[in-house]
């Protein structure tokens, strides 16, 4: 693996406010951050966020922070502080206490983290595949890819219409939108993968790239539909850090050739051709 | 700094300008701390477990959290000695103290690597890894073995004439046996103690959440056991001892010193605060400052115990 380069400003870490947290649908969650100092980020890259809000006691368990991608970055009004949106779905221990967190809380936050997505040309056809709470990791980049004159096409799927995350959103974006729910509640009747088959059933070149975030399993799906149409696969992955700046070591996976890349330093973008995705648990 | 406290002590002849130090596996070649730490705010840093040959580690999982600590089986990943010479090493900042910490499957591994070593000026002083609680055919063999034990810190110091430093394992039902077969045999000084061997389970998908199944618990839980461990030790030798384990705050630091610590190693605490270290060995002279002691030093082996 060659040597991460910093993509923006180094990572700082931070007490950053609450400014909005709340639940989104299912459990579903969306908060938003007011960050001093923030260097600024590039789509696809993430925080690492405290489990749950600074209390009077520094707490210890949950103990580890959680890794979350940079839904939205909105650009900073003056010399103010930086407004972070991430998605989460309340799910675990830290993520449950994380939905108690009021405004006007402060959580801890390590960011920027991670490397960005290879972004979109005006000649890339793009799409953007986002399943649960995968789809966060993909806003930006469909601004980004909007903002580049690239054709963009977001395909977003989720267990029911009340868990899909951002549709507002991402349709304000003016991209083609796709959606897909397992119970059929909005979309198409299936999974997001179902959604992208037919969008890949001619033969594609290069200039299509599909960007999936999502479950194991769907990236997988996307990479092995990219692969039979000739297009380009690019993958977010997820994983357990306690870190996300390369020394816990917890956050690796097995890639092609062997051996294994740390997500939160080389990644948590990669080719998909480069993940040994049998190996990912 | 409160400048009237003088921060300095000696460990193992290594002179640190404060007792804090970071623990080998939580920080890396030292590097990955730029961005939020100068380095020369803390006493120095025990760089990550070095093997003669880079070293994948296990397939994923290889952490999980636990209450107030985690689990971790890495296997000691790391890029091999001859890497960390050539590419890690003269990236950090000349004045930084870097302790190297050898990993081997066999001593004479340990022994090559400690004279290796011992030949960069840059390296202050060198830990034997002998106590990694998840890699079967080293680490925990060494460190729980008395006899093993004796003879690879013999073998290493016949290796280098660096300062010596024996990690030891928890794992083990008498401590200050171990700390005096390491005296015996050519330490300079004691790092304690390691990760503790403790396992996990996930009862949703019935597996251990590990995929080495068992795997090291560190953080705050660990900490009043190290605590314990530290004090046994620093009263079965006259070597100086370096407490680590699950420190978090500069109280916790300031408690190893009480149980007879010179130094201590800040270690998991890296990971959720890449601040810490430094907060700690600031935190450390305002102790002492409130408490009345001129040095951080007095500190050592300074608990008061009741009166029998």
């Amino acid at each position: 693996m060659s040597p991460p380069k910093p993509e923006c400003g180094p990572p700082i870490r931070a007490l950053a406010e609450v400014l909005e947290n709340h639940r989104e649908g299912g459990s579903n969650h969306r908060l938003t951050l007011a960050i001093e100092g923030w260097p600024g980020a590039e789509p696809g890259q993430f925080l690492m966020i405290s489990a749950g809000a600074v209390t009077a006691v520094d707490r210890t368990d949950p103990l580890l922070p959680r890794p979350m991608a940079i839904y939205r970055g909105h650009a900073r009004v003056g010399s103010g502080p930086a407004r972070i949106e991430v998605l989460y779905k309340a799910s675990g221990r830290g993520t449950r206490l994380l939905a108690e967190a009021l405004p006007g809380q402060r959580v801890r936050v390590v960011g920027p983290l991670g490397r960005s997505f290879p972004p979109p040309t005006a000649s890339t056809r793009a799409f953007l595949v986002g399943g649960g709470t995968g789809i966060a990791s993909l806003f930006e980049l469909a601004a980004r890819a909007v903002a580049e004159g690239a054709a963009t096409r977001v395909l977003l799927g989720a267990r029911t219409a009340a868990d899909l995350m951002g549709v507002g959103d991402f349709g304000r974006l003016g991209v083609e939108l796709d959606l897909a729910t397992e119970d059929g509640s909005v979309g198409i009747h299936g999974r997001v993968t179902d959604a992208l088959r037919p969008r890949l059933e001619q033969p594609s070149d290069r200039h299509t790239i599909v960007y999936a975030c999502g479950p194991t399993p769907m990236m997988r799906a996307c990479s092995e539909l990219a692969a039979q149409s000739g297009a380009r696969c690019i993958v977010s992955l997820e994983n357990n850090m306690a870190c996300g700046f390369g020394v816990c070591l917890g956050c690796a996976v097995p890639v092609v050739g062997g051996g294994f890349s740390l997500v939160c330093r080389a990644g948590p973008i990669y080719e998909a051709g480069d993940v040994a995705w049998q190996g990912l648990p | 700094m409160t400048a009237s406290i003088d921060t300095r002590v000696d460990f193992a002849g290594i002179p640190l300008r404060t007792p804090v130090l970071t623990a080998s596996g939580t920080f890396g070649y030292g590097t990955e701390f730029a961005p939020f730490l100068d380095l020369r705010e803390i006493g120095g840093f025990v760089a990550k477990s070095l093997t003669l040959l880079p070293r994948s580690g296990n397939p994923p999982p290889r952490i999980a959290e636990t209450p107030s600590g985690m689990l971790n089986a890495i296997s000691i990943e790391n890029i091999g000695v001859e890497a960390f010479l050539a590419e890690k090493l003269p990236a950090l900042p000349a004045d930084v103290v870097v302790i190297a910490s050898c990993f081997g499957t066999d001593p004479s591994d340990y022994a090559k690597l400690a004279a290796r070593l011992s030949e960069s000026s840059r390296i202050a002083g060198i830990e034997i890894n002998a106590s990694c609680p998840h890699v079967k055919s080293g680490g925990i063999e060494f460190g729980q073995d008395p006899i093993l034990l004796a003879d690879l810190v013999r073998r290493v110091r016949d290796a280098s004439a660096k300062p010596l430093i024996v990690k030891l394992s928890p794992n083990v039902t008498r401590i200050g046996e171990m700390a005096e077969i390491c005296q015996s045999a050519g330490a300079d000084g004691l790092t304690l103690i390691n990760a503790v061997q403790a396992m996990e389970v996930d009862v949703e998908t019935r597996r251990p959440v590990l995929w080495n199944v068992l795997g090291g618990l560190s953080g705050p839980a660990i900490r009043p056991i190290a605590l314990r461990m530290v004090w046994q030790a620093a009263r079965a030798v006259d070597i100086p001892i370096c407490g680590v384990g699950g420190i978090a705050t500069a109280e916790d630091a300031v408690k190893f010193l009480l149980c007879g610590a010179t130094a201590i190693q800040v270690g998991t605490i890296n990971y959720i605060n890449p601040q810490a270290a430094a907060e700690i060995a600031q935190g450390m002279v305002e102790y002492a400052s409130r408490k009345g002691f001129a040095r951080l030093a007095d500190l050592i082996g300074a608990l008061i115990l009741p009166e029998r």
